[in-house]
């Protein structure tokens, strides 16, 4: 019997070289498609991120292009920042919003010109991109199923494109976005804080690039990996994920799940004077009422991971929980991300408390942790930035 | 050139345009009323046939014209004088025992007791009750939580819920939970209750889905049912054709010191900074003014000022508002005066239903479903000219139809040939009740809903701009988040039937809107 629709997860055009490559067999279910957890071990991933180069495949991300006149006019009606200052060739970070002001998703704007942009997101966005075009002179492609893209991360990962033959990469700065071949799109961006670059293919193109990459990665040593050790790196880099750090509104069932991206902490990404967008109006009253919620990162005494942990001021008041919990190894320090209720978190920022469980060979202990507000990153390195990259 | 800057511009001369214009210029506002058209008055005008004969071009009779509206505006008084006669409603039968209702009471036609006056006056006694109740929530925006319990906004909105919930306790617990039961429930079972299914009952079924994209075993038709009786659920004959309507609500806006200007097209809201600031007519003038009211259909209203100034949620549930027309208008001018065998003269002049049973009323629907054109439509006539001798004159009458279950949707679409064949089917089916009636006829007009939206931009042609539904009233009409007339950009309002409480010359709509932005304190 033929099958008309395919059941169970679907292969991403990289699953022949990753499938040989497993040796721990975890599979994720990401957006409908396997995905590795890890490949090999969480720590040899994580290290080789932080020290070598790695690939992770991340075709299954949803891939959206908007096209024609009024491309822009779309786009900034439907995230909160101001993408007419988004230039041609640039990738931005973006919010966007339902009429509440709550986040429906986050991801990345890819900017080809005025007229021709690509959205690269968590969720499956295609019929709200929809609604959000009508009136406007404007197509929407939903490319998901036509784009392959590898993220390659790690400090010798532009030494690896060097001996790749893409050397062109090198005058490339952080979020610039350029066709450095026929058929292949390259970003520096990633989700790791470290030095790094996307790769998009047409998937029919898929694993002549990955070959490409294997065939140079062996003295850099490039290891492929999975979203563990990936997930680790976007904490120490103080990324938001969706569905840990903030529940995207249209999956959310319950009232008052969603959050504004001012409680997220990005008002720098909310312009308010470029002109309507969604929420706008919600997110202009929330601003003049307050806000209900703060997202931080934190830094937690000791070294046990406080994922989910409750957070108490004065050890008594129940103020927030740990919305991504970890143990930093680069920077050797429990960091998390955690969301408090206002004015916790941002005005009250003293005498926090974080509950931690701990079994101790069958005997749980619970011990309150100190917790300190952080503004920046946990993990910075300059080498993230500079242009061209330093050779390894 | 410099335009002159008003507090406040209405879009559309409608009579809810008129009644917010009057409303606002009587608490000092400068306003100033933009028609498209080269008279004030949208559906409820006069038209003007050959031989200078007098008829109403789309509605024909009064129903629902709030006292409070009367009031404030001076309706019928020196200022915008108004006079109107009580018809008593005749629903035909072609046995010749036509049931009348006259004040809410069920007679025959030879003036006997109808059998069922009891019943019907219990039902109608429990309906007006409850429709007297709903009413209360006429008068004021619709409730809504939105400001959350700690806001005074919502406490006072919610004493008005409050008061509605006393109200429905004091009427006793029999008719309380006979309110509960039936509110959502459909006309045709309620009226089957209490009454045989004849012509009683289907002038009822037919009063509780005139204009609607229903039939009266559609659920909600109480609730029309109930908007219908509103005030009463008798109907008046404006004296000067309905003309006279639209004549006093613009008599009583000018009088408050509004500007109307006829002939005028607005080709779009301006808005500076999310905030309403004028509009621009189709021929390049600006004008300039503090809060602009659109009594366009909410979708058109949506589209003046551009959907890029709405959210996204909102855009779509404009988009998907229920707007289906219904009723069509036929206007017939006869050489002589008709004869419905079994009706008096005084029977004549009122308000001929052909609605025999609420069987009938909803067979009647079931081709509009599909867009097939009705072969037995259900029609309310009225010949004003037997009252109002002025309209025609010479002998000659004019008879004024409106035929229901015609899909705005037609299929093939609404050309000559449409309407003449909706022509032929009113014809015929008055030929029923009223032998030799086509012979008489001189002369004709026949609006679709397709031709009424396009004379008076209601969308979809629809009586109530939208249909009038579960999905669609109170804190959900026109839509979710909209309620308060508030339509997008600040100082943006919608005044018309598309919002709460919606259509028939009412005057609320438009009352209510200028009321909400004196609130706010836009001005």
């Amino acid at each position: 019997m033929t099958k008309h629709v395919p059941i169970g997860l679907i292969e991403t055009p990289f699953q022949p070289r990753l499938q040989a490559l497993s040796t721990a067999k975890s599979w994720t279910n990401w957006a409908g498609y396997v995905s590795p957890g890890m490949l090999d071990t969480v720590e040899f991933e994580y290290f080789a991120i932080r020290n070598q180069a790695t690939l992770f495949d991340i075709s299954p991300m949803h891939k959206y292009r908007l096209t024609g006149p009024d491309a822009l006019r779309v786009v900034n009606r439907l995230v909160t920042r101001d993408a007419a200052k988004l230039r041609d060739g640039r990738v931005g970070y973006a919010l966007w919003c339902d009429e509440e002001g709550m986040v429906i998703d986050d991801g990345t704007l890819f900017r080809f010109s005025e007229t021709d942009f690509r959205l690269c997101c968590q969720e499956p966005m295609y019929t709200w991109l929809l609604d959000t075009a009508w009136g406007f002179d404007a197509e929407i492609t939903d490319e998901s199923d036509e784009i392959a893209a590898l993220s390659l991360q790690g400090p010798t990962s532009f030494s690896l494109l060097q001996d790749a033959g893409l050397e062109a990469v090198a005058e490339m700065k952080p979020f610039d976005w350029r066709e450095i071949e026929p058929d292949l799109w390259v970003s520096r961006t990633g989700f790791t804080g470290d030095l790094g670059y996307e790769l998009w293919v047409p998937n029919g193109k898929a694993l002549e690039l990955w070959d490409r990459l294997w065939a140079a990665g062996g003295p850099w040593g490039l290891k492929a990996i999975g979203f563990d050790a990936l997930n680790i790196c976007r904490i120490e880099a103080g990324f938001i994920a969706a569905g840990f750090d903030f529940q995207p509104v249209h999956t959310a069932m319950r009232l008052g799940r969603g959050r504004s991206p001012l409680e997220l902490g990005f008002g720098k990404m909310v312009d308010f004077t470029k002109g309507h967008f969604n929420g706008r109006r919600a997110l202009l009253d929330q601003q003049k009422n307050g806000l209900r919620y703060h997202l931080r990162k934190i830094e937690i005494g000791g070294f046990k991971p406080a994922d989910g942990a409750l957070i108490y001021h004065k050890k008594k008041r129940e103020v927030g929980h740990v919305t991504s919990g970890v143990w930093s190894p680069t920077t050797k320090r429990n960091i998390a991300l955690a969301e408090f209720k206002a004015p916790f978190g941002d005005g009250i920022t003293d005498d926090l408390w974080a509950e931690i469980y701990v079994n101790e060979e069958g005997q749980w202990n619970k011990r309150l942790v100190p917790v300190t507000v952080e503004d920046k990153p946990f993990f910075i390195n300059s080498r993230a930035r500079a242009t061209p990259p330093r050779p390894f | 050139m410099t335009t002159p800057t008003y507090d406040a511009i209405v879009i559309g001369a409608g009579h809810n345009g008129l009644a917010a214009a009057a409303t606002l210029a009587r608490k000092g506002k400068s306003v100033c009323v933009i028609e498209r058209n080269a008279t004030a008055g949208g559906m409820a005008r006069n038209t003007t046939l050959a031989g200078g004969i007098k008829a109403p071009e789309i509605a024909h009779l009064l129903y629902n014209l709030h006292p409070k509206v009367k009031k404030e505006l001076g309706l019928g008084s020196p200022r915008a004088p108004l006079e109107v006669r009580e018809l008593p409603a005749v629903s035909l039968s072609e046995d010749g025992y036509h049931a009348v209702i006259r004040s809410g009471r069920a007679e025959l036609a030879d003036g006997r007791p109808h059998p069922e006056a009891a019943a019907f006056d219990e039902m109608m006694r429990r309906l007006t009750l409850f429709a007297g109740l709903l009413g209360q929530l006429s008068t004021k925006s619709p409730p809504s939580l939105e400001g959350g319990l700690a806001s005074l906004g919502t406490l006072t909105e919610l004493a008005g819920l409050a008061k509605l919930g006393l109200d429905l306790k004091r009427m006793g617990k029999k008719d309380m939970r006979e309110f509960l039961r039936v509110l959502l429930s459909n006309a045709y079972d309620l009226i089957l209750d209490d009454l045989e299914d004849g012509p009683l009952a289907g002038a009822l079924a037919a009063d509780a889905v005139r204009g609607a994209f229903a039939g009266p075993r559609s659920p909600g038709t109480v609730f029309t049912l109930m908007y219908r009786l509103g005030q009463g659920g008798g109907a008046q004959l404006p004296m000067g054709g309905m003309g006279a309507v639209a004549a006093a609500f613009e008599a009583a806006a000018r009088a408050a010191g509004a500007e109307i200007r006829t002939g005028a097209s607005v080709a779009r809201v301006l808005t500076e900074n999310d905030r309403a600031a004028g509009v621009v007519l189709e021929d390049g003038t600006e004008i300039s003014g503090k809060a602009v009211l659109s009594n366009t259909g909410p979708m058109a209203a949506m589209m003046l000022a551009g959907a890029e100034h709405y959210d996204v949620e909102a855009v779509r549930r404009m988009r998907n508002q229920r707007c289906k027309g219904t009723a069509a208008k036929v206007n017939l001018v006869l050489n002589a005066a008709p004869v419905f065998p079994g009706l008096s003269p005084e029977l004549m002049a009122g308000r001929l239903l052909i609605a025999p049973s609420t069987s009938y009323v909803e067979r009647a629907f079931n081709p509009t479903k599909y867009g097939e054109m009705p072969a037995n439509p259900v029609i309310e006539a009225v010949i004003p000219s037997l009252t109002d001798p002025e309209v025609a004159g010479g002998g000659r009458h004019v008879l004024s139809a409106v035929v229901g279950s015609v899909p705005y949707g037609l299929e093939g679409g609404w050309d000559a040939a449409a309407r003449e064949r909706l022509a032929a089917a009113t014809l015929a089916t008055l030929e029923k009740y009223a032998p030799g009636i086509s012979a008489l006829v001189t002369e004709r007009q026949v609006l679709s809903p397709a031709c009424i939206e396009a004379r008076t931009g209601a969308p979809g042609g629809h009586w109530h701009h939208a249909e009038i539904g579960v999905d669609q009233i109170l804190t959900v009409r026109p839509a979710n988040g909209m309620a308060h007339y508030r339509f997008g950009p600040e100082g943006y309002y919608l005044c018309g039937a598309g919002a709460h409480p919606g259509g028939d010359v009412t005057g609320l709509a438009g009352r209510n809107s200028a009321l909400q932005l004196l609130k706010d304190g836009v001005l």
